[in-house]
């Protein structure tokens, strides 16, 4: 009859596939993830401060040398255009008349300082972006003020290298979509252990251990290889679609690894909530803190999981992200044999 | 669910008035009296189950995990860190500005694995986005260097010449050049005729306003800088609010000004629906175990009506929810308005949680479709929110009217009906539903979903009349969901999403119009006749009909102004006071397809599936021809 783990962790993959919500629910987290990268990528850098659509024209009022140097710096920034009105209401007109989106009133203030009043409107993604590039062109601004009072500081600021572009949602990507996609699935498998030995100790069926030729600590294996798998599956697959997005992700076998010591590490903590709390409500509960208190502890560490799943998809990893990764599939070999040892010990009719 | 009970039980009263009205009282205090007991056996039964061993863990979980959140936000620790590397030489004058970035990792020059390298003459950059983006850091990074050098500075006034105040204005409806002769500050615009979708074409408009234009004789603008025409302004966007609630005026040198983060909607979304999924997990659970080794036979048959159960079982998890959305709205600052919003949420996240519940077969399938659930919801009331500037769609979610009761901006009765009332019917519909197969033969049988579905809705047909109602019942989720297809489909170009708005209507109500007919059929309740069938087509076309005109307070937000919302619900009728002619045609529309999928129905799976098809057909071709008349 071969393996009872392996049995048993079939007859688990069997249930989860005769149930199709499960089919569902994979196909709108796809949906999301789909939709939230094309909401974050595409959305915002639809409003990229660098890209040349969408131009900004500020109009520019106040006192003469000020508006003649705010010109110059606000030109300068690409996407961004300057035009002068003789008075602040004329500007305030044009501003709400959409002529210009944002106004920009200066004058001189005490030490010679340039006073700036800078209106920007208020609606959602769009101030975001005249904000950001306002924010760009007045530091310019004040590189320049800076430079000429020069001899008045003790040092000298280093020379800012010129922009380019890039996108600004680079790193949110790598730094919290990718962690998310990787570490989301192991999240799942956990509760899937949990859910599956707290129904077992609920109707009663572990019982019929007494009379069946399986230890209990075969099926607690058999269960934990079953969701345990699907984990690092999704994970590559959701690093696949990634790579079809146009989104490279580097060194992907390390990443499988780290997913796949993560997940030994959470689906132990599920089987020994469960062992413990067999009752759902409290194990689900008790589970989703330890999980957290997994998560928030790991990200306290120099090395943290997120961080090291961001730097290796990157390819900015050097060998301690790699080290990391060794790390945690140690850890995570170590809690599965603990579990063991544990599980040895348990009478699972004792439980519930 | 109590009170419908009694509503309905009442019909077959007694005769005098006073003594009717007595009768009713006491059949109401019966059913609270038995919704009280089941709710204080739920909370004792579940506090039960805990022992002093799990709350001892769950406390030291928990404060555990505070502790570590706290340090974490206390170390800063960045989840960034070291995320690009720099080729540096030590006595760079740089290579401070490099080493105190968190995001930038500096080595020796040598180092061949880099992203950037920066020498005494010159900075070479990996020619990839990577390397890109590490050229944008490194910059950043010299920035805030600076910056912090500066602040050691002793002649401030010197190191930061430069003084900004930063102010949010609002600004009115777009309204022509010139045609405005106060410079005052927005919201008391004239109202627009609202229709101003993306037709301000940038390119050619631009110089068109210069002399005789549109524009008028403006009142001193500089005429030759007026001409540029303002790209896409859609709508009116008198909603206020996102940039104040994270942003707010500042004052200080330029680099202390922050944008506002667009996604205020997400924070909130987080904020206020991440507990609910602790609950519905409770709650699921609380539901299934029922279900598991017939529990709950002893109760069902117990003299309490299985409304009055499930009453009682939601009573202690809603009020945890209310309780936290109260707290939760009370820290972030908002309101009455806030929670008003937000609980109609965490109603149907409790509903569907309960269907999803009665429904599963197993616990690892309530898992799945909790996760569904919270994973759709969070989408509905998300996505739409961060359009809350832009346009009247974001009004569909409840979130909005949280941003906006945040900015202080007044939220009308027409508003919060229109982004409540769907969701709290759709809320009722489906505690229905799931009451209908609160009984035996389908809480303790493993029958697939669909299966189940397709009882809960036989479950509420009695007689042909019902068909109808089940039509008009059904008007909530056909609203929810073509809205949240409009708000999905929003920001594609309206050339390609007015098609495919109207496909996704279409499919969405000859659903909605057929599944009952189909499940009454499935479950041998009419005569499979084709008399019967046109009988039902036509009833449930007219109770979808009559269901739809609810719809009429969608006019109260003006969302038919937007060429998407004209798309979507024009066909329907609403909104064509002066083509009285047409208001007759929806009826027929819906009563002739209604009728095609019933008479496929009648047959069986497959020729239902393809009269769904044909009837989504005719509907689809019967709103194009309306869109296109109209338009």
């Amino acid at each position: 009859m071969g393996n009872p783990r392996l049995a048993i962790a079939r007859r688990e993959l069997g249930s989860l596939r005769k149930e199709k919500t499960i089919v569902l629910a994979l196909a709108i987290q796809l949906f999301v993830a789909a939709f939230s990268s094309f909401l974050v990528v595409g959305l915002v850098s639809l409003y990229d401060p660098s890209a040349a659509s969408y131009q900004v024209d500020v109009a520019v009022t106040g006192g003469e040398e000020a508006v003649n140097d705010l010109i110059v710096a606000i030109d300068g920034e690409s996407g961004l255009a300057a035009r002068p009105y003789p008075s602040a209401d004329t500007a305030m007109t044009a501003f709400e008349e959409r002529q210009v989106d944002a106004v920009v009133e200066a004058s001189t203030g005490p030490n010679g300082r340039v006073q700036l009043v800078a209106i920007a409107p208020d609606s959602g993604v769009e101030t975001t972006a005249v904000v950001v590039r306002l924010r760009d062109a007045l530091r310019t601004l004040e590189r320049n003020e800076r430079a000429e009072r020069s001899a008045f500081l003790s040092t000298n600021p280093l020379p800012v290298p010129p922009a380019t572009e890039s996108s600004p949602y680079f790193g949110f990507t790598y730094t919290v979509l990718v962690p998310l996609l990787l570490f989301l699935p192991v999240f799942i498998a956990g509760s899937l252990v949990v859910d599956s030995l707290t129904e077992e100790v609920a109707r009663g069926t572990l019982e019929l251990l007494r009379v069946a030729p399986v230890s209990f600590s075969a099926v607690v294996d058999g269960k934990l290889l079953a969701a345990g798998g699907l984990a690092p599956i999704q994970a590559v697959a959701w690093m696949a679609l990634l790579q079809l997005n146009g989104t490279g992700i580097d060194n992907l076998t390390w990443l499988f690894g780290m997913v796949t010591g993560l997940t030994a590490v959470v689906v132990t903590l599920g089987a020994t909530v469960s062992i413990t709390a067999p009752d759902r409500r409290i194990a689900q509960l008790l589970y989703s803190l330890g999980v957290l208190l997994v998560f928030a502890g790991t990200s306290l560490l120099p090395l943290s999981p997120a961080n090291s799943a961001a730097r290796l998809a990157l390819g900015t990893a050097g060998l301690s992200a790699r080290l990391a990764v060794a790390g945690l599939v140690v850890v995570g070999l170590v809690s599965l044999v603990g579990l063991r040892v544990v599980v040895g010990r348990v009478d699972p009719n004792e439980l519930g | 669910m109590s009170d419908h009970d009694s509503v309905r039980d009442d019909s077959t009263a007694a005769d005098s008035p006073s003594s009717r009205f007595e009768g009713l009282r006491t059949r109401v205090v019966a059913h609270l009296r038995a919704v009280a007991r089941i709710a204080r056996w739920e909370v004792s039964r579940s506090a039960g189950t805990v022992d002093r061993k799990t709350i001892a863990l769950g406390l030291v979980a928990a404060l555990v995990a505070a502790g570590i959140a706290a340090g974490a936000v206390g170390s800063g620790v960045a989840i960034d860190q070291n995320l690009y590397r720099v080729g540096i030489a030590s006595d760079s004058p740089y290579y401070d500005a490099v080493d105190q970035s968190s995001v930038l990792e500096p080595r020796p020059l040598s180092d061949p694995n880099v992203e950037l390298v920066v020498s005494e003459t010159h900075i070479s950059v990996a020619d990839t986005q990577t390397g890109r983006a590490a050229y944008q850091a490194y910059r950043e990074a010299v920035q805030s260097y600076n910056e912090r050098q500066m602040r050691l500075e002793a002649n401030q006034s010197a190191a930061f010449p430069v003084v900004v105040t930063l102010q949010y204005r609002e600004r009115g409806a777009l309204v022509p050049a010139g045609s405005r002769v106060d410079g005052g500050n927005g919201g008391s615009a004239v109202s627009g005729d609202g229709s101003g979708t993306a037709d301000g074409g940038d390119g050619s408009g631009a110089d068109a306003g210069d002399g005789t234009g549109s524009a008028g004789s403006g009142t001193g603008v500089d005429s030759s800088d007026a001409a540029a025409a303002d790209d896409t302004n859609i709508g009116a966007s008198s909603l206020g609010g996102a940039a104040g609630l994270f942003g707010g005026d500042a004052s200080g040198s330029p680099a202390s000004i922050s944008p506002p983060f667009p996604f205020a909607s997400l924070v909130l979304a987080f904020a206020f629906l991440v507990p609910m999924n602790f609950v519905i997990q409770a709650y699921g659970s609380s539901i299934l175990n029922e279900r598991v080794n017939r529990r709950g036979e002893l109760l069902l048959v117990a003299p309490i009506s299985p409304g009055d159960i499930v009453a009682g079982k939601t009573l202690p998890y809603l009020a945890g929810m209310v309780g936290i959305t109260v707290v939760i709205a009370a820290a972030i600052g908002g309101g009455p308005v806030s929670v008003a919003a937000v609980i109609p949420i965490g109603l149907l996240f409790l509903s569907s949680t309960f269907v999803g519940a009665m429904f599963a077969r197993s616990f690892k399938e309530l898992t799945f479709v909790t996760v569904t659930v919270s994973v759709f919801l969070t989408t509905y009331t998300f996505v739409p929110a961060i359009f809350t500037n832009v346009t009247p769609i974001a009004l569909i979610s409840p979130l909005t009217l949280v941003v906006r009761d945040l900015g202080g901006d007044a939220v009308s009765l027409g508003d919060f009906a229109f982004s409540v009332g769907p969701i709290l019917l759709a809320a009722i519909v489906l505690f229905l539903l799931g009451t209908g197969v609160y009984r035996e033969e389908d809480m303790f049988t493993q029958r697939s979903v669909p299966l189940k579905f397709l009882d809960a809705l036989d479950s509420r047909i009695s007689r042909p009349r019902s068909i109808a109602t089940l039509s008009a019942l059904s008007i909530p989720f056909v609203f929810i969901a073509e809205l949240l297809a409009i708000a999905v489909l929003f920001v594609l170009p309206v050339d390609v999403t007015v098609p495919l708005v109207l496909v996704a209507v279409a499919v969405v109500e000859e659903l909605a119009k057929s599944m009952h007919i189909y499940a009454a059929f499935e479950k041998a309740r009419f005569a499979r006749t084709i008399r019967v069938s046109l009988l039902l087509g036509a009833l449930s076309g007219l109770g979808f009909f009559l269901g739809e005109k609810f719809t009429a307070i969608v006019q109260l937000v003006g969302l038919p102004s937007l060429t998407l919302g004209q798309a979507a619900f024009a066909p329907s009728g609403i909104g064509l006071a002066t083509a009285a002619g047409l208001l007759v045609a929806p009826l027929v529309l819906h009563a002739v397809t209604a009728s095609v999928t019933a008479l496929g129905a009648r047959r069986g799976k497959s020729t239902y599936a393809l009269a769904l098809v044909g009837a989504i057909g005719i509907h689809v071709v019967y709103n194009m021809q309306v869109v296109t008349n109209l338009g």
